[in-house]
């Protein structure tokens, strides 16, 4: 071997595939004898790896900053100017003030499971970017906005997955189609409960509480929404305010009233 | 913008695997990617900046993952790359520590994984450690062991963008270079002792 090479580089020329003939044997046996060159070798071999994942990720740095800008310009986000917000927001504020006490009496005495639901319902977004060329049939119709199509095509599966419920479901709940979507959702929930699985399982809670509301069934909703509630880490605590809840329990127990 | 041909599967796969740039397979991900899994960190408690985070990690992790064949392409690299990034989150936000009650949903959830992806998920600060101490070597070193570990350049081909004499010196240099970064993470115990967990090996 050449003299003026030290072990390591030896061991580095080795890892290049650099080596052949008899100082490649001659290497093999060394590292295969001495602990403490192997152990050398090894910790080469990982700082080459280190190297290869340090420029793997520079690459994605490189283009996320590209197709941020990218992905920014295909769904531009509304721009609100902070000083025209405040400007206008201050006298709205006021006027809103003064009907807001007023409207809450009013909506606290007219709500109906319906309008509830129409309130609250939001259909669940899957992506915001292009669609996927490999996406099934059904996510892309829901994807488009082809609330019938999905239907369709979830009935036309032979073994649907769990995406493909809750999207039927979804895709029930914008048709105004509330026992479809009470029937796919509590399927996914006997599906996460069989398998020990946990797919979409916060999500199947918020719709399933939305699809009762929308098939007048607020008593069924209240426990539900009492449970997402009490959860400040689900997530859609936030969606469930005290005063949703507030007209929700009256309107679950006017129900109970009245059977 | 929405006329870039969106490829398929098989070629994202085939291209991340090859020495080739892998530029374009990323992008394709982004496209066809991005929105799913912002979507679902914005609605588990993640910001915007925490979406593009936890993105680039599970890029980083579902492309080391194809690289060591431990993805073949058994599911469609939506549910895959979808999973990989729920459980980077779900593990950051454990880290965190928002709750005893997310923990325990977070184990829960990660015991229903199908795929066994746990331990492709690595501590984000320890490789981020990592990446900071191969930041520190010097431009030269990093531009020839990124062109030599990382590019697949020939060494001649180093030679023409780097002023050196010839092949062989720069040859020592590459020498000189991978063993000064081996040294720089063996004396920090940390990298060391977690190193091959680091790097999936």
């Amino acid at each position: 071997m050449n003299e003026n090479f030290t072990n390591s580089d030896i061991l580095i020329q080795y890892l290049d595939g650099e080596l052949e003939g008899e100082q490649l044997l001659a290497i093999r046996e060394k590292i295969a004898t001495d602990k403490n060159l192997a152990a050398e070798l090894e910790s080469l071999r990982l700082t080459r790896t280190a190297v290869a994942t340090y420029g793997l990720k520079k690459t994605i740095g490189s283009v996320h900053t590209e197709m941020m800008k990218e992905l920014a310009n295909q769904t531009p986000a509304p721009v609100i100017s902070m000083r025209n917000l405040l400007k206008y927001g201050l006298r709205v504020a006021a006027v809103l003030l003064l009907v807001a006490g007023s409207a809450a009496v009013f909506q606290y005495f007219t709500a109906t499971p319906e309008k509830l639901f129409n309130d609250n319902f939001e259909a669940y977004q899957l992506t915001e970017t292009r669609g996927n060329a490999n996406s099934n049939l059904l996510e892309t119709a829901y994807k488009n906005g082809r609330m019938q199509d999905v239907m369709d095509a979830f009935k036309q599966l032979t073994v649907p997955q769990p995406q493909d419920y809750f999207l039927q479901a979804n895709a029930a709940l914008r048709l105004r189609n509330a026992p479809a979507a009470i029937a796919s959702l509590q399927m996914l929930q006997k599906i996460n409960a069989g398998n020990n699985a946990h797919y979409y399982e916060d999500d199947i809670e918020y719709y399933l509480g939305l699809a009762y509301l929308d098939n007048n069934q607020p008593a069924m909703t209240l426990p539900i929404f009492e449970r997402i509630h009490a959860d400040k880490n689900h997530p859609y605590h936030k969606k469930i305010s005290p005063w949703l809840m507030q007209k929700l329990r009256r309107l679950a127990d006017q129900q109970a009233v009245s059977r | 913008m929405g006329t870039e041909r969106q490829l398929p599967d098989s070629i994202i796969l085939a291209v991340l695997r090859s020495d080739k740039a892998p530029d374009e397979a990323i992008r394709q991900l982004y496209r066809s990617q991005f929105g799913v899994v912002a979507n679902y960190i914005k609605q588990n408690n993640g910001t915007d900046e925490d979406a593009e985070d936890i993105f680039q990690e599970a890029l980083l992790s579902f492309i080391e993952m194809v690289r060591k064949d431990k993805f073949r392409g058994e599911s469609s690299i939506g549910t895959f790359f979808y999973a990989i990034a729920r459980n980077t989150w779900l593990n950051e936000l454990k880290k965190r520590g928002r709750s005893k009650l997310r923990d325990e949903k977070f184990e829960k959830a990660k015991d229903a994984t199908e795929m066994d992806i746990s331990h492709y998920i690595v501590h984000r600060e320890l490789r981020a450690k990592l990446m900071r101490t191969i930041d520190s070597l010097g431009e030269t070193c990093k531009k020839i062991l990124l062109a030599f570990y990382y590019e697949n350049l020939a060494i001649k081909d180093i030679l023409q963008n780097l002023q050196y004499e010839n092949e062989q010196v720069v040859r020592n240099k590459k020498y000189k270079c991978l063993k000064q970064l081996e040294q720089m993470i063996v004396t920090d115990t940390q990298l060391a002792e977690n190193l091959q967990s680091i790097l999936h090996e």
